[in-house]
């Protein structure tokens, strides 16, 4: 019968245990490690490994715990010193990352990784000129590292100085020009700089030398579309989703593009990356586009009939709540308290810090209608509908939640024909190439009827103003008139 | 002077140490001057059986049992004797024997369960073992072969707890530790084993057995990438040990990680070089890797050294015709056939290396493709309860093992992707998956469901498929590396339809029964060459989704060389004799032109020489001709950017490489002819809108590319468009294609129910 022992030796398990760790498989370091560990006594080296396999594992206090005890019997040493410092700088504790960085700085001064884990919590802690002139020392001392350079850039670009910030990374490309990420970089620095134009540039270069991933081409196709060149940024979509195919956020956009068979929806992926990475200028941004919807929708609430009554028409559900632009309009009538839905974590921290609501859930709109066992008053959308392709059963869903005679006020973008005079989609509704859907009036209207509700009030505003042209939109009020049974 | 005075080893310590040669003069000169205690016969009897001479051995070991009749061990030692000479009749009455002296000897009711096993008598090797473990309960041996026993009387439960059971006993034994991850799943513990197995290595750090068991039963849980993981680290901790590598090289191969399948076995070869399974699997992988002149220098050895055998026969004849020796590669295959007749392997052999010869007619391989489907195993299966409703959502699957960077992927992903969701669920059943590949991530994301069927024999396939109710299944494998075409033979589904992958005629498969194609693969008249009907696209049969690495296309070389450049970046097997004459041809015919060459097989340079010399026997000197190797898929297609007109081998043209050369912008002359595989480029130019560079004759061909490489302002001006031409022609209109193919499937389904009906 075939037995199997060990044959091995310490010094062998422990460098492939170390070059597991390094390629990240961390289930076959392991086992490789506790070999090892079995075999030998304690050692700085594998206390370092052991520390890298459980940080690399998520096991930050572990990491602390095994670096704590190889520090204390070992000092000086550069490795367990730079490995604290990082950790210590993920675990939020800038003051000893910094403390564990500049001892490894003094006992290894020609150390570049030393140099840059100090420069990247000075950078944290906000003594931006140090973390400049340490990540400096850093990129002189290894050029290549593309890590050390985006660190720079950010360091830079806090610093106040975006063009040195972006020729780190231009640099970067010289010296490393077969480096995917450091190309991404330069390009999302343009694009964050909204100068769409070099963003362009830069992908298209690295798309013709053949060094680009689904992100360039993504970001790409958003500078692209930002400067209102829409057919090349659908091109650019197309070849994103190819190399990025689980993208939903993609996927959506080609979709929107034409090249993919429709769908009812925009996923719930899409809607939280675009607007989790949005929430930190939104507000500024939809008011620099216009964003009029808010203000109409304080108009139509105003003519109320308990409003004009002067009293209150109860608590109210914010559908799509974002960042609380509509209850920033509509917060001193005689309303509330205000409930908030939104997919996007980010948009509703910007709403929490306003203040307004009293509560605020995350969730897909048409799921938390299904959960929410509330009647109420009035119900609003503002900008949310322009998500969804057929809207038969988010209506059905707000008949269920609204009282009789309660109010839902909501907008979309009106479908427009397209350059030879046809009406695209099936007729009610089409996905458009920014990711949005629009309605045809004639649609609303019978799917409004259908499910129960009489329309009060119908105005046709221009909801915002895209690539220098007002985008048409419809507002509409709708009443519940059918009685539950 | 000093005397070396060392006592002379004993002979009874002498054949413990499995020293029988050594220990047979002493015996013999006891028994020679008079020692004629039984222990010393009987040690002389096992030393004689273990150094050769069974018969004496057995004699003695019978003159024993008769001096002392009431002893089991000479009787016991006869019987592993006869066992050991494969003698298991005589060997099972002997161990009868052994019991009937002594119930309770351990080592005989192992045996003759065993023996029992072996002839599938389960339930009495069962009830000898419980006998012996009750008896022996520290007997490993015992408990895992009760565990056998078990399993083969259906009871994989107990078999495991027994293999369990043995495993504690002896934690460094394979093969227990292995046993019990082979059944664990079947007896739904898979989990709990496994919980138990990284228990037990994360307690004993030290034992490569469990980490290869967890390895093991990893890979059977589908766990394909923590499989590798562990089986690795058994070979970490035991980097002398074959059995480790051979697991590990194994799962490799399985998973599309071929370079290090190739690296694992090329380590197995060089520890165990006379294991020819060992060095067939390394030559299979080379395949894989494209080095089939190296994968053929290891199989003609294989053969020359152990004989000719029909696995190592066919992997021989795919690696002889991939590099270009296409008749000698039929004889391959049909030597396989003639070995083993009823082998499917060396049918598909066959079918592999016919379409690649000239002169193959329509009706030859259709001939070939049938006689494989008749070797195929059928089991019989219930009829299908899918609901016949002709308008309903379809559930469709794919089958195949190159559903990623693979011609198959790059030629069908983007039609699946625009399959209309609404109407067709799509469900990949693949095999050998590339879980990081780009567009094995595409056909995941567009499939409603991705199931690795690799793990499956060809009923656990079946049900596999039948299970999730799959209406339509397409097959994208044919006969090729890691196909599973065969399965199809069970159906799979009540609607059966070949498309691309080993697509190079008709599959011949009675149950396959549809074909997709387009006018041009297949044009009218056609049908009697193809056993299936034949569902023809509204464009062509295929959608070529352009890589986003692609460089961009560059001006016709011929403008700044002063001489035209033709080109094939074909597989050899395509290169026939015929092919190389008529390149020659047009050599002689354009003074100054030169050819490029491209392939992988050409990385190996005796087979570049022997490809030069052959176009130096034909006149044609080596300066003209430019082999040239492997490189990364983007250089490849920037390498167009030296070639301004490609050549299309015959009779089996380039597919995806005709789309790839479009899209860098140089067009390919083309010559179909009667069988499917000939007629991939007619297909591709037509549908790119160059219907006028498919020729009808090889001096017609020969013509159109002395003519096309007279007119340079023509072939500037049409490589200038050519992208974007065919960026928008039906070839690459994926949404186009989507409901051209929705189109087709959805008659494949009405016909069905209207035959059903």
């Amino acid at each position: 019968m075939d037995t199997i022992h060990v044959t091995a030796d310490t010094a062998a398990l422990r460098n492939r245990a170390a070059q597991l760790v390094d390629e990240g498989r961390m289930d076959a370091a392991r086992p490789l490690l506790a070999a090892a560990q079995a075999l030998a006594p304690p050692s700085p080296d594998l206390a370092l490994i052991g520390a890298r396999l459980a940080a690399g594992e998520g096991a930050l206090d572990q990491a602390m715990q095994t670096l704590d005890s190889g520090i204390a019997a070992a000092p000086s040493h550069v490795g367990l010193r730079k490995c604290r410092a990082d950790i210590r700088h993920r675990m939020g504790d800038l003051e000893g990352a910094a403390r564990d960085a500049a001892e490894a700085v003094i006992v290894d001064p020609a150390d570049p990784q030393a140099k840059a884990l100090l420069g990247a919590a000075m950078l944290d802690l906000g003594r931006t000129a140090e973390a400049v002139a340490c990540l400096e020392e850093a990129v002189a001392g290894t050029p290549t590292e593309i890590g050390y350079r985006e660190a720079l850039s950010a360091a830079l670009e806090k610093a106040g100085d975006p063009s040195s910030a972006l020729r780190v990374l231009t640099d970067g490309i010289a010296v490393c020009p077969a480096s995917v990420p450091v190309r991404n970089a330069a390009i999302l620095l343009c694009v964050r700089r909204r100068d769409f134009i070099q963003a362009v540039r830069l992908a298209e270069q690295a798309r013709s030398l053949g060094i680009a991933d689904a992100c360039t081409f993504g970001m790409k196709g958003h500078a692209l579309s930002s400067l209102g060149r829409h057919d090349e940024a659908a091109i650019a979509y197309r070849e994103a989703l190819k190399l990025g195919p689980e993208d939903p956020y993609v996927r959506h956009l080609v979709v929107s593009s034409g090249a993919m068979p429709d769908s009812k929806r925009a996923p719930e992926g899409y809607i939280r990356t675009v607007f989790d990475g949005y929430a930190d200028r939104f507000d500024a941004h939809l008011i620099s586009l216009g964003y009029s919807i808010p203000g109409a929708i304080r108009s139509v609430l105003q003519a109320h009939p308990k409003i004009v009554a002067g009293l209150s028409i109860g608590p109210v559900l914010d559908l799509g709540c974002g960042t609380g632009m509509v209850a920033l309009a509509i917060g001193d009538l005689p309303l509330g308290p205000f409930t908030g839905v939104d997919l996007s974590p980010r948009m509703l921290t910007q709403a929490r810090a306003k203040g307004l609501y009293a509560e605020l859930r995350e969730g897909d709109i048409i799921a938390d209608l299904a959960m929410d066992q509330q009647r109420w008053p009035l119900i609003v959308a503002a900008d949310v509908l322009c998500y969804f392709g057929a809207l038969e059963e988010i209506f059905a869903g707000i008949h269920q939640r609204l009282e009789p005679g309660g109010w839902f006020i909501f907008s979309v973008e009106k479908i427009l024909p397209d350059h030879d005079g046809v009406i695209p989609g099936n007729g009610n509704w089409a996905l458009q190439r920014q990711g949005r859907y629009a309605h045809a009036e004639h649609y609303i209207y019978e799917a409004v009827c259908a499910a129960g509700f009489r329309i009060l009030r119908l105005d046709r505003p221009v909801i915002r103003q895209e690539a220098g042209a007002g985008v048409p939109g419809l507002l509409l009020a709708i009443e519940r008139i059918h009685h539950d049974g | 002077m000093t005397v070396d005075v060392r006592p002379l080893p004993s002979p009874v310590a002498l054949l413990a140490e499995g020293r029988f040669q050594e220990a047979l003069a002493p015996l013999r000169l006891a028994l020679a001057v008079g020692d004629a205690c039984p222990a010393t016969m009987l040690n002389l009897a096992i030393a004689e059986d273990r150094a050769g001479d069974s018969g004496r051995a057995r004699r003695l070991m019978q003159q024993v049992a008769v001096r002392l009749p009431d002893w089991d061990e000479p009787v016991l030692r006869l019987a592993e004797s006869l066992r050991s000479a494969g003698d298991n009749a005589a060997a099972e009455e002997a161990y009868r024997q052994v019991l009937d002296l002594n119930p309770s000897r351990p080592e005989a009711l192992i045996a003759l369960a065993g023996l029992l096993l072996m002839r599938r008598s389960p339930e009495e090797a069962r009830d000898l073992l419980l006998r012996c473990c009750g008896i022996a309960p520290d007997n490993a041996e015992a408990w895992n072969t009760l565990g056998l026993a078990l399993r083969a009387t259906g009871a994989p439960n107990l078999a495991l707890t027994a293999f369990v059971t043995a495993q504690g006993l002896r934690p460094d034994c394979l093969e227990y530790v292995l046993n019990g991850a082979d059944v664990a799943p079947d007896a739904g513990e898979g989990d709990a084993e496994l919980a138990r197995l990284t228990v037990a290595t994360e307690q004993n750090p030290l034992c490569p057995a469990i980490q290869l068991g967890r390895g093991m039963l990893l890979e059977r849980l589908g766990r394909r990438s923590e499989a590798i993981d562990a089986l690795e680290v058994a070979t970490e901790l035991a980097p002398d040990a074959l059995v480790p590598l051979q697991l590990l090289a194994g799962v490799l191969a399985r998973s599309s990680r071929v370079r290090q399948a190739e690296a694992a076995l090329r380590r197995l070869s060089a520890m165990d070089p006379d294991n020819p399974q060992v060095r067939n699997d390394h030559a299979a992988v080379l395949m894989r890797l494209h080095r089939h002149a190296e994968a053929r220098a290891i199989l003609l050895d294989v053969v020359d050294s152990h004989g000719p055998h029909t696995a190592v026969l066919c992997n021989l004849a795919n690696a002889t015709v991939c590099v270009g020796l296409q008749e000698e590669a039929i004889d391959i295959a049909r030597r396989a056939i003639d070995l083993d007749p009823d082998a499917v392997l060396a049918r598909r052999a066959l079918c592999n290396t016919l379409p690649y010869r000239d002169g193959t007619t329509g009706a030859a391989l259709l001939s070939a493709m049938r006689d494989c489907s008749a070797v195929l195993p059928r089991t019989p299966q219930p009829p299908f309860n899918n609901t016949l409703d002709p308008d309903r959502p379809l559930v469709v699957g794919l089958l195949s093992g190159t559903l990623r960077s693979h011609p198959v992927g790059w030629l069908t992903v983007a039609g699946i992707e625009t399959l209309d969701p609404d109407q067709f669920r799509v469900i990949c059943l693949a095999q050998n998956a590339a879980p990081e590949d780009p567009i094995a991530r595409r056909y995941r994301a567009a499939a409603r469901e991705w199931v690795e069927v690799d793990g499956m024999n060809d009923a656990a396939l079946t049900s596999a498929a039948r299970d999730r109710g799959i209406d339509i299944l397409i097959d994208l494998g044919g006969y090729g590396d890691a196909a599973r075409m065969p399965a199809c033979a069970n159906r799979l589904a009540p609607v059966q339809i070949k498309w691309v992958g080993m697509q190079a005629h008709s599959s011949g498969l009675a149950e396959m029964d549809w074909f997709l194609t387009d006018r041009w693969e297949t044009p009218d008249g056609f049908e009697p060459l193809y056993s299936e009907k034949l569902l023809r696209l509204s464009d062509g049969y295929v959608c070529y989704s352009p890589p986003p690495h692609a460089p961009d296309v560059v001006e016709l070389p011929a403008l700044a060389n002063g001489f035209v450049t033709f080109g094939c970046f074909n597989n050899l097997a395509k290169i026939t004799p015929r092919v190389i004459e008529t390149w020659a041809t047009i050599l002689h015919r354009v003074p100054n032109a030169r050819l490029i060459l491209k392939t992988h097989q050409l990385t190996d340079a005796p087979t570049a020489d022997g490809f030069l010399a052959d176009f130096a026997s034909l006149g044609i000197s080596g300066d003209r001709i430019e082999p040239r190797g492997s490189s990364g898929h983007r250089a490849f297609m920037g390498e167009y950017g030296h070639v301004d007109i490609v050549l299309d081998p015959f009779p089996y043209s380039g597919g995806l490489t005709t789309c790839e050369a479009l899209w860098m912008g140089v067009p390919t002359i083309t010559l179909p002819g009667e069988i499917f595989a000939s007629r991939h480029s007619a297909s591709h130019m037509s549908n790119a809108g160059l219907a006028d560079w498919v020729t009808g004759s090889v001096e017609g061909y020969i013509d159109m590319a002395v003519t096309r490489a007279a007119d340079l302002d023509s072939l500037a001006k049409l490589r200038a468009g050519l992208r974007e031409q065919v960026r928008r022609s039906p070839l690459c209109d994926a949404p186009r294609f989507g409901l051209n193919l929705g189109a087709a499937l959805r008659h494949a389904w009405r016909v069905r129910c209207a035959e059903t009906s």
